[in-house]
């Protein structure tokens, strides 16, 4: 059953989205992510030396810090901190360089829905413009479940509200949309249809999370193909950042 | 934390040496003389139709800071009961520099928001009386924020300028008394009643003067590596009138007099340019916002899908580059958009009426859509916006085909306050035969817009180059 969103689009069509690379000077990597108006700004630095004191020193640490727009710090900054922070560490390979911090910066410039989302987007991006290896991307998609039982993506801020419940998913980056025989298979299932993090809010029934699930990842695998384009593309025109 | 001490970034002595003898023969190390500016762009945010507008983006060179400035009502001060509330917080976010820690702000942190505090509060720039409503009891307090994103030197005047553009374009919603006994404040939601702005009487622009060297050379405007090596630092706020709001010289060398009185000179001339900088990015930003709201009354009496729509807008960017190239650039894709917006509106209709008909109703609607045309324009602003241009272009083809089912989508609920209008073939010859008529095909129309500005691009590093 199709419905009219407030702004026009189906329920499975995306915000235009738009990604910069390399939008600061003094920070190793940056990139900025915008979903229709929600806009964020994230920013890495690292690795640097030295880890936290109840942080692994035989692997990297990762550490997060998400700017609010306006207003102090409060407990749901710290949760949206927890949960990049543990993606991230997932997708990050540590192994490589034990004992370091790198730390990824996080700005709300606007938030209108899918906060969380356009903020993994955007620290992916800064990720890789920072030139952190990586084991492979994440993509990360908001899931509404309206009334009626439909799933709808990308919610704006009146959306969310509305909406009986909403799921966060991040899925990996997968590097061809159509799965050849011979893939990597964990468990019968291949490696590319896992979820990396969900995290939900409201009621929903199981059937209805499933097919949230199977809507995102169907949108994941355009928003990657997006991504990287977007990301291969940039020349690497910077001069060095060290200073 | 011993590690992180690591991390810290410092100058070397061969660096150091070689921005003061550079000074000395009047040469700066990224070409400046030494009294001059870097260039500043000013940018605004996007507004969505609820919130108040009011943020503001400056890039300084390479310093950029955001600001943003929020409203709300609380009980005044007790001794100042009449008065409305001026906060000003500012976050030396760590993404700016490596040796900005998160938490706690640190002294220069402190520091900054004292200076554009005291450039704004005592020589009463902002008129807190005007903010009162119900003396003794309810009265506004203006919120300023301040991200600095980016370091790149000179973050207290940058964040001036951020905190004086914020203000200048912030909105704050008409309350009037109503209730029974005239003690009940209504606050009137934007839809209903226009949102006012701040009474600026004046703008205080801070302007740095750093002291290098043995003998005190002045620079102004420093960058980072500059007031690294400094052995000494001034700020003065100062507006356009030459009255100073504010000096701040806190401990540094010793600085003869004269030296003094020269810097307070050059900072009231600098002071005249900068303010005429701010005047203009706010008055091109207070233009198009005034031509979004025109177009906002004959829509919001109709479907309330159009108030959702329009709710929805995009990024607006007001550069200060070249001014009149730009501007002109700006008048001509409102003229596109109007027209790509008419045509596609008319192409989401399927009834067909007779082509008289469809003219008359056509210009009625081309009039309505121009109008129209600043908030329909966002969504593919959008994808010429300078950060997308950067990211790709080959991801424009997704962008298009995004925006352009996002703005098809967007016009048919508008269609529905509108008259059913004629056939596409008819629409798209008629505008064709108009005048006035631009591309049509709303691929070309992207391309052409975002075309100019590679255009412009590479015509400036070909000269550049040449």
């Amino acid at each position: 059953m199709e419905s009219e969103r407030d702004d026009g689009r189906s329920p499975s069509q995306l915000r235009p989205l738009s990604c910069a690379r390399n939008v600061l000077h003094r920070a190793h990597g940056s990139a900025s992510w915008s979903q229709g108006d929600t806009k964020v700004l994230a920013a890495v630095y690292g690795p640097k030396a030295g880890t936290k004191k109840n942080e692994n020193p035989e692997k990297a640490c990762i550490e997060v810090i998400w700017k609010p727009k306006t207003g102090q710090i409060g407990k749901q900054e710290k949760e949206f901190e927890m949960i990049l922070k543990r993606t991230l560490q997932s997708i990050c390979i540590l192994t490589l360089n034990p004992n370091t911090t790198t730390s990824i910066i996080v700005q709300v410039v606007n938030d209108d829905g899918a906060l969380l989302v356009c903020a993994i987007n955007a620290a992916c991006a800064a990720l890789i413009d920072a030139g952190i290896p990586l084991k492979h991307l994440a993509v990360a998609i908001c899931c509404c479940l309206a009334e009626g039982g439909y799933v709808i993506l990308d919610p704006t801020k009146l959306e969310e509200q509305k909406m009986r419940g909403f799921a966060y998913l991040v899925f990996p980056n997968s590097v061809v949309s159509v799965l050849p025989k011979g893939s990597s298979r964990v468990e019968g299932e291949p490696m590319e249809h896992g979820i990396i993090t969900s995290v939900t809010h409201g009621v929903m029934s199981v059937e209805e999370y499933l097919k949230c699930l199977e809507r995102g990842r169907a949108a994941s695998t355009k928003l990657s193909d997006l991504l990287r384009r977007s990301l291969q593309s940039q020349l690497p025109s910077d001069s060095s950042k060290a200073v | 934390m011993d590690g992180r001490l690591a991390n810290r970034w410092r100058l070397t002595v061969n660096e150091k040496k070689f921005i003061e003898t550079a000074l000395a023969s009047n040469l700066r190390i990224d070409g400046r003389n030494p009294l001059e500016y870097r260039k500043i762009i000013i940018k605004f945010g996007r507004q969505v139709a609820w919130e108040e507008d009011g943020s503001s983006e400056v890039h300084l060179g390479q310093t950029h800071v955001m600001g943003f400035v929020t409203g709300q009502l609380v009980q005044p001060y007790q001794d100042r009961q009449n008065e409305g509330m001026l906060l000003i917080f500012t976050e030396f976010s760590p993404m700016a520099d490596p040796s900005f820690e998160p938490g706690h702000p640190g002294e220069s942190a402190v520091e900054l928001g004292r200076i554009v505090d005291r450039g704004l509060r005592d020589s009463r720039a902002v008129d807190t009386e005007s903010l009162c409503v119900l003396s003794g009891k309810l009265v506004w307090a203006i919120r300023i924020d301040l991200h600095i994103v980016d370091n790149g030197g000179n973050l207290i005047d940058a964040a001036n300028i951020a905190a004086l553009a914020a203000l200048l374009t912030f909105r704050r919603p008409e309350c009037t008394l109503g209730g029974d006994d005239g003690q009940e404040v209504i606050v009137h939601p934007p839809e209903e009643r226009e949102p006012l702005p701040l009474i600026v009487h004046h703008l205080p622009v801070a302007i740095t003067f750093a002291f290098l060297g043995s003998e005190g050379k002045l620079v102004v405007d420093p960058t980072y590596s500059e007031e690294a090596v400094m052995a000494g630092r001034m700020i003065a706020s100062v507006n356009a009138n030459g009255d100073i709001c504010a000096i701040q010289k806190a401990g540094g060398e010793g600085v003869p007099q004269s030296a003094i009185m020269h810097c307070l000179q050059l900072a009231s001339m600098c002071a005249i340019s900068i303010t005429k900088k701010i005047n203009s990015a706010v008055e091109a930003y207070s233009t198009e916002r005034a031509l979004r709201k025109i177009k906002r009354h004959p829509t919001v009496a109709g479907n309330v899908s159009v108030a959702g729509s329009d709710v929805k807008e995009q990024n607006k960017t007001v550069e200060q580059v070249g001014g009149s190239d730009l501007s002109r650039h700006h008048i001509e894709r409102l003229k596109l958009v109007s027209e790509e917006t008419c045509s596609r509106s008319n192409d989401n209709d399927g009834d067909i009426k007779s082509s008289e008909q469809g003219g008359t109703s056509r210009g009625e609607s081309k009039a309505m859509n121009f109008l129209g045309g600043p908030s329909n324009w966002d969504p593919y602003l959008k994808g010429v916006d300078h950060d997308s241009l950067k990211a790709n272009v080959a991801s424009h083809g997704i962008l298009t085909q995004h925006m352009e089912q996002k703005e098809r989508e967007q016009n048919s609920p508008k269609m529905d306050t509108q008259k059913r209008t004629e056939d596409i073939k008819q629409a798209t010859l008629a505008t064709d035969t108009s005048g006035t008529a631009l591309e049509m095909n709303e691929e070309r129309t992207l391309k052409d817009a975002a075309k100019p500005k590679n255009k412009r691009r590479k015509r400036a590093s070909s000269m550049n180059a040449s």
